[in-house]
C-alpha cells in the first residue's frame, strides 16, 4: 500500500490515459470516442503535473523570501499544461464542429456505418 | 534575431488575414505568398552564414538550457527553405483554385500549418517541437475538411482521431522526457540521455516514434493518409504530401538521432521504412479507380524510402533521405497541384476520366511526366540523383540486411513504374471520343507547375546547386555533439 500510496497520482494518470485509450479503441459512437480522446488529453495533463509535484508543495508563486525553492512544486510543468489544456480545447472544438458535418452527411454517428472511403 | 523571423512572419500573416479581408477580400488572398516569398528570401540569404556555424536564437533572454531556443542549423534551414518554396507555389496556385467560401479562412489555415512546420524544424526545445507539431496538425485537419464535403469530413475525423493519439503519446513521451532530466531542451536531454534508466528512454523513444509515426506515415500508422490526401482539396494536398509528411519524417529523425542516440534502432526503422515502402507501392498498384489516392498511395511509399535511407545511420545515408526528401517533395507537389486542376475541368477523380488529357493540356502533360518520370527515378531528372544515392549507400554498407532490403527496393520500383506508366498512358495514349479542343491550366496553376518542373530537372542536371547543402544538413543531424555544443556552448 505504501507504494501505491506514494505513487497515487502517477496511478492516476495512467488509469485516465488507459480508460481514454479503451473508450477511443472500442466505443462506436463518435461523440464517445471523442470523449476519449479527452479522457487521453487529461491523463497526460495529470501525468505532466505530478512529475513537477513535491508532496506539501506550495504553488509556485512568488510571494516573498521567507520559503525556499524546495517548498514550491516546479512551475514547468504547469506551463506545459497549461498550453496542452489550450491544445486539447482546439482540437475538441475542432473535432465536436466536423462531427456535426459528418452527421450532416451521413446521417448517422455510428463509426461503423461511416465508410464512404474505403481502402 | 532575423531567423525568428521565419516563424513571425507567417503567423503574423496568418492572423493579419482577417483584418486584410475587412479591408479588400481580394487583397487578404496575396498574403499567404506574400509571407511565404519574404520567408523563401529571409532563409535564402541565412545560408551562407549558417553554413559557416548554426544560428542559436535564445528566446526571453536566458541562456540556453533555460530558455526556449531555435536552432537554425544547415537541416533545419534546408526545410525551411522547402517548405517557403512549396508554400509559395502553392499558394500563387491557391488564389484562383480555392473558389469555396470563406476562403480568408483557407489562407489563413494555410499559412498556419506552414508557420508550424517551420517553427518544428527550426526548433530547439522539445515542448516547443509538440506545440508547432500541434499547430501543424490541427491546421492540416480543419484544412482536409475545408470542402465540407461527404469525403472531405470522414477523412478529417479519422485523420483528427488518429492523430490526437499521437500527439498524446508525444506529450507522455516528453512528461517522462522531463521527469527524467528536468529539462526540455533538445540538446540539454541529448548530453545527458547517456546516462539515464535505459526503460524510460525506451518507453519515452517508442512513444515519440509512434506519435511523430502518425505524422510521417510509417506503415502500420497511416491508415489516415489515402483517405485525407486523396479528399483534400488538390492544393492542400500538395502540402500534406510535400510538406506535412516529411516535417513528421524529420521529427522521427531529430528525435532519434539527435536526442536519443539511438543507433541500435536504425536497422529497425530501416526495415519498417522498406515495408512501407512495399505496402505503399503494392495499394498504390491496386488503385485503378481515384488518381488522387493512387498518388498518396506513392506518397506512403517514398515516406518508405526516405525512412529506409534514414535507417542507414550514415552521414551518407542520411544524405540520401534528405536528398530523396527533397525530390519527393517537389515531385509530389507538382502532381498534385496539376491533377487537382484536371479534376476540375472534367469533374471527376476517376482515372478513367483522364483519357487523353495530356493531349489536350499539352503543358501540363509534359509536366507531369517529368514528375512522374523523375519519382520512378529515370535520369535525367532529381528523382534519379536521390534513388541512385540510397540505392548506392545501401550496397556499401556491405552487409546482407541490407542489401537484401535494396533488393526489396528494387522490386517497389518496377511495382512503381507498373502503376505510373499505367498512368501516363491513360493520359497520353488512350482514345477518346472528344478529341481536339486544347484546354490548358490557367497561368495560376501553370507558373508554379512549371517551376516546380524545372526544379526537378535542374537538380537531376546539376545536382550541386544543394548537394553542399544537403551534405551539411546530413552532417547537422548525424554529428549530435558539434549540434549539443553549438547549443549548450552558446552561454
Amino acid at each position: 500500500m505504501e507504494v501505491l500510496h506514494n505513487s497515487m497520482y502517477y496511478v492516476g494518470a495512467a488509469a485516465l490515459i488507459l480508460i481514454g485509450l479503451y473508450v477511443i479503441l472500442v466505443k462506436r459512437n463518435l461523440i464517445k470516442v471523442i470523449i476519449g480522446i479527452h479522457l487521453l488529453d487529461t491523463g497526460v495533463n495529470v501525468l505532466l503535473i505530478s512529475v513537477g509535484y513535491i508532496k506539501g508543495g506550495k504553488a509556485p508563486i512568488f510571494t516573498g523570501t521567507s520559503l525556499g525553492p524546495a517548498q514550491f512544486v516546479d512551475p514547468i510543468p504547469q506551463a506545459l499544461v497549461l498550453t496542452a489544456i489550450v491544445i486539447g480545447v482546439g482540437v475538441l472544438a475542432l473535432a465536436l464542429s466536423i462531427t456535426v458535418k459528418v452527421y450532416q452527411h451521413h446521417g448517422t454517428l455510428d463509426l461503423r456505418k461511416i465508410k464512404g472511403l474505403k481502402w | 534575431m532575423v531567423a525568428s523571423l521565419l516563424i513571425a512572419i507567417p503567423f503574423l500573416g496568418a492572423f493579419a488575414i482577417p483584418l486584410f479581408g475587412l479591408v479588400s477580400k481580394r487583397l487578404s488572398h496575396y498574403v499567404p505568398a506574400l509571407a511565404l516569398l519574404a520567408n523563401l528570401i529571409i532563409s535564402i540569404v541565412l545560408i551562407p552564414q549558417v553554413m559557416s556555424a548554426p544560428i542559436i536564437v535564445s528566446i526571453g533572454g536566458w541562456a540556453p538550457p533555460l530558455c526556449i531556443n531555435l536552432v537554425v542549423g544547415p537541416l533545419g534551414l534546408l526545410l525551411a527553405i522547402l517548405i517557403s518554396l512549396i508554400g509559395l507555389l502553392v499558394a500563387i496556385y491557391g488564389v484562383n483554385y480555392i473558389q469555396e467560401e470563406p476562403r480568408e479562412k483557407y489562407h489563413m489555415l494555410l499559412l498556419c500549418l506552414l508557420a508550424g512546420g517551420t517553427g518544428m524544424v527550426l526548433t530547439g526545445d522539445i515542448f516547443n517541437l509538440f506545440v508547432f507539431f500541434e499547430i501543424l496538425s490541427l491546421s492540416s485537419y480543419a484544412l482536409t475538411a475545408y470542402n465540407k464535403d461527404r469525403g472531405g469530413t470522414e477523412a478529417a475525423i479519422k485523420y483528427l482521431i488518429q492523430g490526437s493519439i499521437g500527439s498524446a503519446f508525444i506529450l507522455i513521451a516528453i512528461a517522462f522526457l522531463y521527469g527524467l532530466f528536468g529539462t526540455l531542451n533538445m540538446a540539454d536531454i541529448a548530453s545527458m540521455v547517456g546516462g539515464a534508466d535505459p526503460a524510460f528512454l525506451f518507453i519515452s523513444l517508442a512513444l515519440l516514434i509512434a506519435g511523430f509515426g502518425i505524422e510521417a506515415a510509417i506503415f502500420p500508422l497511416n491508415a489516415w493518409l489515402p483517405d485525407a490526401h486523396s479528399s483534400a482539396p488538390s492544393s492542400v494536398s500538395a502540402i500534406l504530401s510535400g510538406i506535412a509528411i516529411e516535417t513528421g519524417a524529420y521529427a522521427v529523425a531529430r528525435v532519434t538521432y539527435t536526442v536519443f542516440n539511438a543507433d541500435g534502432i536504425m536497422t529497425l526503422i530501416a526495415v519498417v521504412g522498406v515495408i512501407t515502402l512495399l505496402i505503399g507501392e503494392m495499394s498504390a498498384f491496386r488503385q485503378k479507380e481515384d488518381v488522387k489516392r493512387l498518388l498518396a498511395y506513392s506518397s506512403i511509399g517514398q515516406m518508405g524510402l526516405i525512412l529506409f535511407a534514414f535507417g542507414i545511420s550514415t552521414q551518407s545515408g542520411v544524405f540520401a533521405a534528405l536528398f530523396q526528401l527533397v525530390s519527393h517533395t517537389l515531385a509530389k507537389s507538382l502532381l498534385f497541384l496539376a491533377v487537382g486542376y484536371m479534376i476540375y475541368r472534367v469533374g471527376s477523380k476517376k482515372l478513367s476520366a483522364f483519357a487523353g488529357l495530356g493531349r489536350k493540356m499539352p503543358i501540363t502533360g509534359v509536366m507531369i511526366a517529368v514528375a512522374v518520370l523523375s519519382l520512378v527515378g529515370v535520369p535525367p531528372f532529381a528523382g534519379f540523383m536521390s534513388k541512385f544515392s540510397i540505392v548506392r549507400v545501401g550496397l556499401q554498407q556491405h552487409s546482407a540486411t541490407y542489401t537484401g532490403l535494396v533488393v526489396l527496393i528494387l522490386v517497389a520500383t518496377v511495382i512503381e513504374v507498373g502503376y505510373f506508366l499505367r498512368l501516363l498512358q491513360i493520359l497520353f495514349f488512350t482514345e477518346t471520343e472528344t478529341e481536339g479542343k486544347r484546354m490548358e491550366l490557367p497561368l495560376s496553376a501553370l507558373i508554379p507547375i512549371t517551376i516546380l518542373a524545372a526544379l526537378i530537372v535542374a537538380i537531376g542536371v546539376y545536382p550541386h546547386i544543394i548537394t553542399h547543402l544537403l551534405q551539411e544538413a546530413a552532417n547537422g543531424l548525424v554529428e549530435r555533439s558539434a549540434y549539443i555544443q553549438s547549443v549548450l556552448g552558446a552561454l
